[in-house]
C-alpha cells in the first residue's frame, strides 16, 4: 500500500474518532437513577425493584409483549431515555396493579423488549421486523423522533401491528394513510400557533414577528404552519429564515432581526441550537419582548444559561404543573383515566431522582393509552384495539386524547393541546418554570423580556 | 471476456446468490432484513473499492451517490409514479452522470486534495437538497402508504426491495471482478502504483479515472434508491450521512483493498461487529456502567488505524500474501 494511501486512511481513522465526538450523545439534562437503558440491548425489561406481588396469582397472567426501539446512543439519546423511563414507570404501575384485566377475568402482564436503534433509520426497520417476527411482540411503540417513527410505522403497518407513537410530532408522519398507527403528541403544525395567540394577548400593540428556525424536518414543519397563522392573525413576518442543524453562531440572524426590529421572535429547533440562540439574543441585548423557542426551554438544563433564560417561552407537550384532573375532565364532559399529574411526577422523581420532562410523560402515556384501549376492546385483538382507539376520547394526566378517524389522517392526534411554559425567577431569585398558557392552565402570569 | 469463463468468478456469485436466497427459502423475514443491510454494505464497500482499491483514490464522500440516487428515484416514484425498478435505474444513471461531470475536474486532484474535495461535494449536495423545495427541502419526501399497493402491498414491496438489493449486490461484485481482471483494471492499478509512470506507458489516467468514478457511482445510487423505497421516507441527513462513507472505507480496509472478496468480507465482519457491540450487555464496573454500544464508532476508528498500521493488506490481502494457493480462488 502506498504511503500516501496509508496517510489518508490514517486521517480517515482520526476523522472517525472526531465524528464520534461530534455524534456523542449530549449530557443527560439531569442526574437520573439507573435507567432501564442500562439493561442489555435486546432488553427484556428489568424486573422492577418494587415488589410485584400482584393481585392475581403468579402464572395466571398471560404475557403481553410490547416492543419498540430506543435511542440508547446517538443524537436522540437524551429524549429517548426519558421516554423509556416514563414507559418503565407505567410498566411498574401495571405490574403493581396485577396486570391488565379483561371482563372475562383474563389477565395480561405486559413486558417490554427494546433494541438500540442508534438514533438512525438504518436499523429501525430490521429491528421492528425482528420484534414482530422473532420476539412476537403483541403491540408496538414508536422510537423517539419523527424520522425513526416513520420508518418503524412502515413495518408495523405491513404486519398489521398496532403502534402508538410518542416523540413523533411531524404532521407528515400521520398523513400517509396509516390504519393502525396512533399519534400521542400534538402535531408539529400546532406547536407555535398558540404562541401567536399568547403574543396577541400579552403584547396587544405588537405588529412584527421574526421566525428563525432550524432546517430539519420537525422545525420546518412548525415554521411552515406558523408563518401563515401569524399572517392570518394580522402580523407582519419580517424575518423568515432557516439555519442549518448544528449552527452555533447566530450573529447573521440576530443582525437581520435587529435590523427589522420585530416585537417577537419565534422558532428555534432542538436543545443545543435553541439554548445557544437564547444565550446570544441575551448577550447581544436584542430588545424583543417576546421569545418562544422549540424543544430547548422545557428541558431542565436550559436554566444553565442563567439570566438569558428569563422570560423565554417554550411550547411543551406536558409540564409537571398541568392541572388535568377528574374535576377538569368532568367540567369538559370527558372521562378521566389513570393517575394524576402529581402522582406521576412524584413517582417519577422517587424512581429517577429528577423531574420528568414531557418526553417522560409521553412514554408513560403511550403505555396508559394502550392499556385503556385493551380494556375498552376487552381483547388484545388488533382490530378490536384499533376500534377502541378510534372511539377514544378522554382526559389523562397527559391531557385530552383523541385520534383522527379520517382516512387521510387516520390516527393523527386531534385533541391534545400544547401548554406553554416560561422561565421566571421566584422570590428567592432562582429560575423556575411556570405554565403561562393557556390561561385556564396557567400557574403564573407571563412576563415580558426587558 | 476471459473472466466470464473463470470459475472463481461464478463461484463467488453463486455463493452470494445462494446465501441471499436463504431468508426467502426459509421464509425468515428477520433474517431477510439483516441480509438486506449486509448486502447494502457490500454494495457500498465494493463500489468504494472500485475507485479506491483499484485506482488509489480515496473517496471519503462516496455516499453522495447513495443519497443522490435515493433522492432522484424517490422523486420519480412519488411525482411521476414511475415503477421502482425504472426509478432506481434513473437514479443510478443520474448519479453516474453527476460523477462524470464532477470527476473531470476533481480527479485532477491527487491524495488529500481529492479526499477533501469528495467530502465537500457530499456536504454541498446535502445543503443543496436541504434547500431544494421540489425534493421537499429539509422535510424531505415521504410516500403515502398506498404507493405500495402498486407492488401488491407493503409486505410484497419489502420482498421486492430485497430481490432488488440482491441483484444490485451481484451486479456490483461482478463489475468489481470484471474490472479487476480486465486490461482496463490493469490500467487502473498502474495508476494506483504510479500515475506518472502509467502515463509514460501509454495509459490515459484522466479518461480511466473518470470512467471508474462514473462506474463506481452507479451501484451506491441503486442501493440508495432501494433503501429509501423500502423506508418510505427520505431526508437530507440520513441520505448524505458522511459516516457511512467512512464506514465503507473501514470495510474495504478490513477485508483488503484492491481485492474483490475483501470488501465483501469486510462488510460482513464490520456489520457483525457493529451488531455485536450494539447488542452487547453493558459491563458493570461497580458504580460505572459501560455501554458498549456507545463505543462502536471508536472501535471502528481504532480498527481502521490498526489495519493501516499492522495489516495494511486487510484479511483477504493477508491470506493472499501468506498462502499462495489461495490467490487462485480469492480475488
Amino acid at each position: 500500500m502506498s504511503s500516501k494511501l496509508s496517510h489518508l486512511l490514517f486521517l480517515g481513522g482520526l476523522l472517525m474518532l472526531v465524528m464520534l465526538a461530534a455524534c456523542a450523545p449530549a449530557p443527560t439534562p439531569a442526574p437520573t437513577a439507573a435507567p432501564p437503558t442500562a439493561a442489555p440491548k435486546a432488553t427484556e425489561a428489568p424486573k422492577p425493584a418494587a415488589p410485584t406481588t400482584a393481585a392475581a396469582p403468579a402464572g395466571a397472567a398471560k404475557r403481553l409483549l410490547i416492543g419498540f426501539t430506543a435511542s440508547q446512543t446517538g443524537a436522540q439519546q437524551v429524549a429517548s431515555q426519558k421516554q423509556t423511563e416514563g414507559l418503565q414507570l407505567w410498566l411498574d404501575d401495571v405490574k403493581k396493579a396485577g396486570g391488565i384485566k379483561l371482563k372475562d377475568g383474563t389477565l395480561y402482564m405486559p413486558e417490554m423488549k427494546f433494541y438500540d436503534d442508534e438514533s438512525k433509520t438504518d436499523r429501525v426497520q430490521a429491528l421492528y421486523t425482528k420484534l414482530i417476527n422473532e420476539d412476537k411482540a403483541d403491540f408496538l411503540l414508536s422510537p423517539y423522533s419523527s424520522g425513526l417513527a416513520k420508518a418503524a410505522a412502515v413495518v408495523s403497518e405491513q404486519n398489521d401491528k398496532v403502534m402508538i407513537t410518542a416523540g413523533a410530532a411531524d404532521d407528515a408522519t400521520m398523513e400517509q394513510g396509516f390504519k393502525k398507527t396512533f399519534q400521542l403528541y400534538t402535531p408539529a403544525s400546532r406547536y407555535l400557533t398558540g404562541a401567536v395567540d399568547m403574543f396577541k394577548k400579552f403584547v396587544p400593540d405588537g405588529k412584527k414577528i421574526a421566525i428563525v428556525y432550524e432546517k430539519d424536518s420537525f422545525s420546518t414543519s412548525v415554521a411552515q404552519a406558523l408563518q401563515p397563522y401569524a399572517k392570518s392573525a394580522g402580523y407582519e413576518v419580517v424575518v423568515y429564515e432557516g439555519y442549518d442543524t448544528g449552527t452555533t453562531d447566530f450573529a447573521p440572524f440576530i443582525n437581520k432581526i435587529t435590523a427589522t426590529n420585530p416585537d417577537a421572535i419565534m422558532g428555534g429547533g432542538h436543545f443545543a441550537d435553541g439554548t445557544t440562540f437564547a444565550k446570544q439574543l441575551f448577550e447581544k441585548k436584542v430588545p424583543v419582548k417576546f421569545v418562544s423557542l422549540l424543544v430547548a426551554p422545557p428541558e431542565p438544563t436550559f436554566k444553565d444559561i442563567g439570566d438569558a433564560a428569563v422570560a423565554i417561552i417554550g411550547p411543551s407537550q406536558w409540564e409537571p404543573q398541568v392541572t388535568y384532573s377528574t374535576e377538569s375532565a368532568k367540567a369538559a364532559g370527558l372521562p378521566y383515566y389513570g393517575l394524576s399529574a402529581k402522582a406521576f411526577t412524584d413517582a417519577y422523581v422517587a424512581k429517577y431522582k429528577s423531574q420528568p420532562s414531557y418526553h417522560s410523560a409521553g412514554g408513560y402515556a403511550q403505555g396508559l393509552i394502550l392499556q385503556k384501549a385493551i380494556e375498552d376492546a376487552d381483547s388484545i385483538d388488533p382490530a378490536k384495539v384499533v376500534a377502541a382507539l378510534d372511539k377514544m376520547k378522554l382526559m389523562t394526566f397527559y391531557g385530552v386524547i383523541q385520534f383522527s378517524t379520517e382516512a387521510k389522517t387516520h390516527g393523527k392526534q386531534a385533541a391534545h393541546d400544547m401548554v406553554y411554559m416560561q422561565w421566571q425567577k421566584n422570590a428567592a431569585g432562582a429560575l423556575v418554570t411556570q405554565i403561562v398558557w393557556p390561561l385556564e392552565a396557567k400557574s403564573a402570569d407571563a412576563i415580558l423580556r426587558k | 471476456m476471459k473472466t466470464l469463463t473463470n470459475a472463481p468468478f461464478w463461484l463467488l456469485l453463486v455463493v452470494i446468490a445462494v446465501v441471499a436466497a436463504a431468508p426467502v427459502a426459509l421464509n425468515n423475514v428477520s433474517l431477510r432484513e439483516d441480509f438486506f443491510l449486509i448486502l447494502m454494505l457490500i454494495i457500498l464497500a465494493s463500489s468504494t473499492n472500485i475507485i479506491m482499491g483499484y485506482t488509489g483514490y480515496v473517496s471519503f464522500g462516496h455516499i453522495v451517490f447513495f443519497g443522490t440516487g435515493g433522492y432522484i428515484a424517490f422523486f420519480l416514484m412519488q411525482s411521476l409514479q414511475l415503477h421502482f425498478v425504472l426509478a432506481a435505474l434513473c437514479g443510478g444513471i443520474a448519479a453516474s452522470v453527476m460523477a462524470l461531470l464532477i470527476g473531470v475536474p476533481v480527479l485532477r486532484l491527487r491524495g488529500a486534495y481529492f479526499a477533501l474535495a469528495t467530502i465537500g461535494i457530499n456536504e454541498a449536495m446535502r445543503s443543496f437538497v436541504t434547500n431544494f423545495e421540489p425534493f421537499g427541502g429539509s422535510i424531505g419526501m415521504f410516500f403515502n402508504f398506498s404507493v405500495y399497493d402498486a407492488y401488491g402491498g407493503a409486505k410484497n414491496a419489502g420482498q421486492l426491495a430485497y430481490y432488488g438489493i440482491v441483484a444490485v449486490a451481484l451486479l456490483t461484485v461482478a463489475a468489481s471482478f470484471l474490472i479487476k481482471k480486465s486490461k482496463f483494471g490493469l490500467g487502473l492499478m498502474a495508476i494506483r502504483e504510479d500515475q506518472d509512470a502509467a502515463q509514460v506507458l501509454g495509459i490515459d489516467p484522466a479518461r480511466l479515472k473518470v470512467l471508474t468514478y462514473t462506474i463506481s457511482a452507479f451501484f451506491p445510487a441503486l442501493a440508495g434508491a432501494i433503501f429509501f423505497f423500502k423506508n418510505g421516507i427520505i431526508e437530507p441527513g440520513p441520505a448524505f450521512e458522511l459516516h457511512r462513507s467512512i464506514e465503507a472505507l473501514v470495510m474495504v480496509m478490513l477485508g483488503g483493498y484492491g481485492t474483490v472478496t475483501g470488501p465483501i468480507v469486510g462488510a460482513i465482519v464490520y456489520d457483525r461487529l457493529r451488531s455485536t457491540l450494539i447488542t452487547a450487555p453493558p459491563i458493570n464496573l461497580g458504580t460505572l456502567t459501560i455501554n458498549l454500544s456507545n463505543f462502536h464508532l471508536v472501535i471502528a476508528g481504532v480498527l481502521l488505524l490498526a489495519i493501516v498500521l499492522f495489516v495494511p493488506a486487510g484479511l483477504i490481502g493477508w491470506l493472499r500474501q501468506r498462502f499462495a494457493p489461495v490467490r487462485r480462488y480469492l480475488e
